[in-house]
């Protein structure tokens, strides 16, 4: 027993480096695997594959060039700075959706709790116009309340009630996108704009261009923030405890007389929390005037994003941006090519499908990549990139 | 081992012809685990082996092997002389190999008929041919003497007939060489009695019987050989006639094991420190679970609950660790009622509780082990401030409960999912015992736990109740509920059915009070109650 315990224990240091490493790996070899499937689906239904290929993977870069006469310039950088604002959004929606799940609650709420915060945000702005010191934390404040508010109301009806939070959120969701055309139809509109919309915001309550040409702004720093926040409430909170407890075991939780039905509907309202500053990042810094006909659906993406981060608030960010670039580089190889969107999209969804499903690998690719993973460890000491271990 | 040619397979009633010969079997898991290391052994035609051996020792990997559910990385098995190779369960079923789980893998819903021709049904077209399965089932039964009700729901056997469907379903697909991996865990001492009775009967039809146990009294009456495992690799054995019960625990554990003699306490006549009064749990249906339990625990004294695992033990466990509320009546602690408030309120009145499944509530699998003792103070200060754990003193305190109860961790750090059972109990108690209870509710305190450390956990128990805890144990080892208690009560059907002193009754008396087969109709077990009379004498302290 005791010489099983002593080699198991040497052997799983190792192993963890290794596992450590893979956590990281396998979604990259997911990565891989899709895109070369991706590549042959290409082939069947494009004349010039490689072309289109690389328009998928390089199309959202921004181009740098050098020419004699006007020295180095950089195209397309909008572009780029759309997978920056899309990375943030969907960070932001991903941790969202990070807390539901991380307490075994498959709250879908985001969608709603984006629509009716980002109109919020906008309604306080409008009425504080004229106080723009204000206006900006008041709208802060009112965006991140309305999230919370809007994740609690399914929250208590799944701990009062037991209703099942999946129809619950995805519900609201329609509750709170026809209200927020209600709202913005009949009253809250500017009937200059010339279709409808709210009002634009001035530019003194709205966030400011860090990087012109883009809508980059102070969000690219409360992303980071928010991802470290969300990891410091789920690993050093007592709340967190409790979500992570929770999420793990109920029974266990139960028998240690944690608040179980409380932490429930806590851990879907902090996910508000956070869709709420995607709502604020969405009206304050990407859209300055929210139409009517916003598409829903972002706050779904924020789940996939969730997925590929595996619910580790440190690797949410990448696990958006990765998302975020594949979508802008699905964007330029529609243009660039003569691909259809529709491959486009399932090439995307491949990516996704393949790196949610990783432990379907087959055993025997598994096996060599595993080798070859540790071949490359031994090879390069410091290991893991960001966002690799897992703390749960 | 032996490594002269094996003579060709003769069968023949002598039985010297080995049924099943390992030989330098090694199996390293993925984990890096050395589950077994060369292990050589010999199996005799109709004969019973027990393989015993603490948990981890290698056992059951042992007997995954042959049963093809994992490939050995070195060395051989060989079948009546011949080798084998089995890479999956059906290969080993072919070669004439059947294995009884431990968890008996049934489905409760259908007959017993149905579940033993599960997977190789006799059909009539399209059709399940029920007559002819059942035909088939009977008339293995009556070959084999295992008595069974073919059309009986397989959900409303006892553990003993289940685990006979489950031999049956071996012998249907031809099993010559039977593996049990611990029968003997569930069963009442009678159904122990029955079930190596059968055995005994499948040996004379020249089967050979390989099995799994951690109880010597099993290994010296039933069986034939043992062999004894520790650490992955054999370290001892021999015929069992020769078995001493002392040399094979010390085989076992590597060292001489402590002597486990408790000093009994008569608390009868003093002031309860538990009292539960008409406790009732009705089922939605009405169909009770429990029936006017009355039982009062003193400090400083430990009641044992003995009771065939369904007889409502879980259900008082809950109602008492405050998880679930009662239907009717009421459970004081020092005079004040704690049952029905949830389990905060409860362990916030001195109330402490070791559940009876670990893995489903006594621990958070994939949290750490310091995540995971800190379960009931995480809340309060020193172990956070302001809804900020502190991070650092609770690490501290996980190690320092490492240490002292001897965890066997790599570090505080590590998923609790990760170590052995044993370990993991050492913990859930570590936890409980660190709140400083006034009143443990114990479940199985030691269920699935190597002898060494049952018997840490035993020692911590028994030491909580000499600090002046009242602690209620509940468990379906029967040893164990005589081994600790000083008072014993039998649940029956959600009722008090006898009430003993634990140093004055013998385990066979507990087991006919245990099946029904008698029961003390109002029986308490209140520190003025009555104790059970005994009828004609049977036992003597």
């Amino acid at each position: 027993m005791s010489a099983e315990i002593r080699g198991g224990g040497t052997e799983s240091r190792g192993d963890r480096g290794g596992a450590g490493g893979t956590g990281a790996a396998r979604p990259l070899l997911a990565i891989l695997l899709a895109l070369a499937l991706g590549l042959l689906l290409t082939c069947t239904v494009s004349d010039e594959p490689i072309r289109a290929f690389r328009a998928l993977l390089s199309g959202a870069l921004p181009d740098v060039r050098w020419s004699a006469e006007a020295g180095w310039s950089v195209r397309r950088l909008a572009r780029f700075g759309a997978v920056i604002e899309d990375t943030i959004s969907l960070s932001l929606l991903g941790l969202a959706m990070l807390f539901g799940l991380r307490a075994r609650q498959f709250a879908m709420g985001a969608d709603g709790q984006l629509f009716l915060s980002a109109l919020a945000a906008a309604g306080v702005s409008v009425q504080l116009a004229a106080w723009p010191l204000a206006a900006l934390p008041a709208a802060a404040l009112a965006a991140v309340a309305t999230g919370v508010l809007w994740g609690w109301i399914p929250g208590l009806m799944k701990a009062r009630y037991g209703a099942n939070e999946i129809v619950t959120t995805l519900m609201l969701n329609v509750v709170a996108i026809q209200l927020y055309r209600l709202v913005i139809t009949h009253g809250f509109n500017d009937p200059t704009a010339g279709f409808l919309a709210t009002p634009m915001l001035s530019s003194g309550v709205t966030l400011a261009r860090l990087v012109p040409g883009t809508q980059i702004t102070v969000f690219v720093l409360i992303a980071p923030l928010a991802a470290v926040l969300a990891w410091f409430l789920l690993n050093r909170s007592t709340w967190g405890y409790e979500i992570r407890a929770v999420g793990d075991s109920p029974a266990f939780a139960q028998h240690c007389g944690l608040p179980v039905r409380r932490t429930m509907a806590l851990a879907m309202a902090i996910g508000g929390g956070f869709a709420g500053l995607a709502g604020l990042h969405l009206s304050h810094g990407l859209l300055k005037r929210l139409p009517v006909d916003l598409t829903p659906g972002i706050g779904f993406e924020g789940l996939v994003v969730a997925l590929l981060a595996r619910n580790d608030p440190k690797a949410v960010l990448l696990a958006a941006f990765l998302y975020a670039y594949l979508k802008a580089g699905a964007l330029a190889m529609e243009r660039a090519s003569d691909v259809p969107r529709e491959v486009v999209l399932i090439i995307q969804a491949l990516i996704v499908l393949f790196v949610v499903c990783e432990r379907l690998l087959p055993a025997p690719v598994e096996r060599w990549f595993a080798r070859c993973w540790r071949a490359g460890a031994s090879r390069w000491r410091p290991v893991p990139p960001g966002g690799s271990h897992r703390e749960c | 081992m032996v490594t002269h040619p094996i003579p060709a397979p003769q069968a023949g009633p002598t039985g010297a012809q080995p049924k099943l010969r390992i030989t330098a079997l090694s199996k390293r898991y993925a984990n890096g685990v050395q589950a077994n290391e060369a292990v050589s052994l010999q199996v005799l035609a109709a004969s019973i082996h027990a393989i015993v051996g603490e948990n981890g020792a290698g056992k059951s990997t042992l007997l995954k092997m042959l049963y093809g559910l994992e490939v050995p990385d070195t060395g051989s098995i060989e079948l009546d002389g011949r080798p084998c190779r089995f890479r999956r369960p059906a290969e080993a079923i072919s070669a004439g190999v059947g294995l009884v789980p431990q968890h008996l893998k049934l489905v409760g819903s259908m007959s017993v008929a149905e579940n033993i021709v599960l997977g190789s049904e006799p059909v009539r077209g399209p059709w399940l041919d029920t007559a002819q399965a059942r035909r088939e089932v009977l008339a293995l039964a009556t070959q084999h003497g295992l008595a069974i009700n073919p059309d009986a729901r397989v959900d409303t056997l006892s553990a003993g007939e289940q685990q006979r469907v489950e031999i049956l379903k071996a012998l249907r697909r031809g099993a010559r060489l039977l593996l049990l991996d611990e029968p003997g865990a569930l069963l009442t001492p009678q159904e122990m009695q029955g079930l190596f009775a059968s055995l005994r009967a499948l040996v004379r039809a020249q089967l050979t019987v390989v099995l799994i146990t951690h109880k010597m009294a099993e290994v010296r009456e039933a069986c034939d050989a043992f062999t004894v495992m520790r650490g992955g690799r054999v370290v001892g054995g021999g015929p069992a006639a020769e078995a001493g019960d002392k040399r094979i625990a010390e085989m076992m554990m590597g060292h001489t094991p402590a002597a486990t003699s408790v000093c009994r306490v008569d608390a009868r006549g003093r002031v309860a420190r538990v009292q539960v009064r008409d406790l009732c749990l009705l089922r939605p249906t009405g169909r009770p679970e429990l029936m006017q339990v009355c039982l009062d625990v003193a400090p400083g004294e430990i009641l044992g609950v003995a009771g065939v695992e369904g007889n409502g033990q879980n259900r008082l466990a809950e109602i008492l660790g405050g998880v679930c509320a009662p239907t009717l009546g009421v459970a004081t602690i020092d005079g004040q009622a704690f049952t029905g408030r949830g389990a905060r309120q409860a362990r916030r009145q001195g109330v402490g509780c070791v559940p009876e499944d670990r893995l489903h509530g006594g621990v958070a699998p994939s949290l750490s082990l310091a995540d995971n003792s800190v379960a009931l103070d995480y809340f309060s200060a020193p172990m956070s401030r302001a809804g900020v754990l502190a991070e650092s003193r609770i690490r501290q305190r996980a190690r320092a409960l490492i240490t002292r109860f001897g965890i066997r961790a790599r570090d505080e750090q590590v998923a609790i999912g990760t170590l052995s059972g044993g370990n993991m109990q050492k913990l859930v108690l570590a936890r409980e015992l660190q709140a400083q209870p006034r009143f443990l509710v114990a479940s199985q305190p030691t269920r699935g736990v190597d002898i060494g450390a049952a018997l840490s956990l035993r020692q911590a128990i028994v030491a909580l109740r000499d600090a002046g805890a009242a602690v209620l144990l509940l468990s379906a080892d029967l040893d164990e509920v005589l081994a600790l208690s000083d008072r014993l009560v039998v649940l029956f059907e959600g009722r008090i059915v006898a009430h003993f002193m634990a140093d004055q009754v013998s385990q066979q008396t507990v087991g006919r009070y245990m099946t029904g087969m008698a029961a003390d109709h109002g029986a308490g077990a209140t520190l003025q109650s009555a104790i059970t009379a005994v009828p004609q004498g049977r036992d003597s302290p």
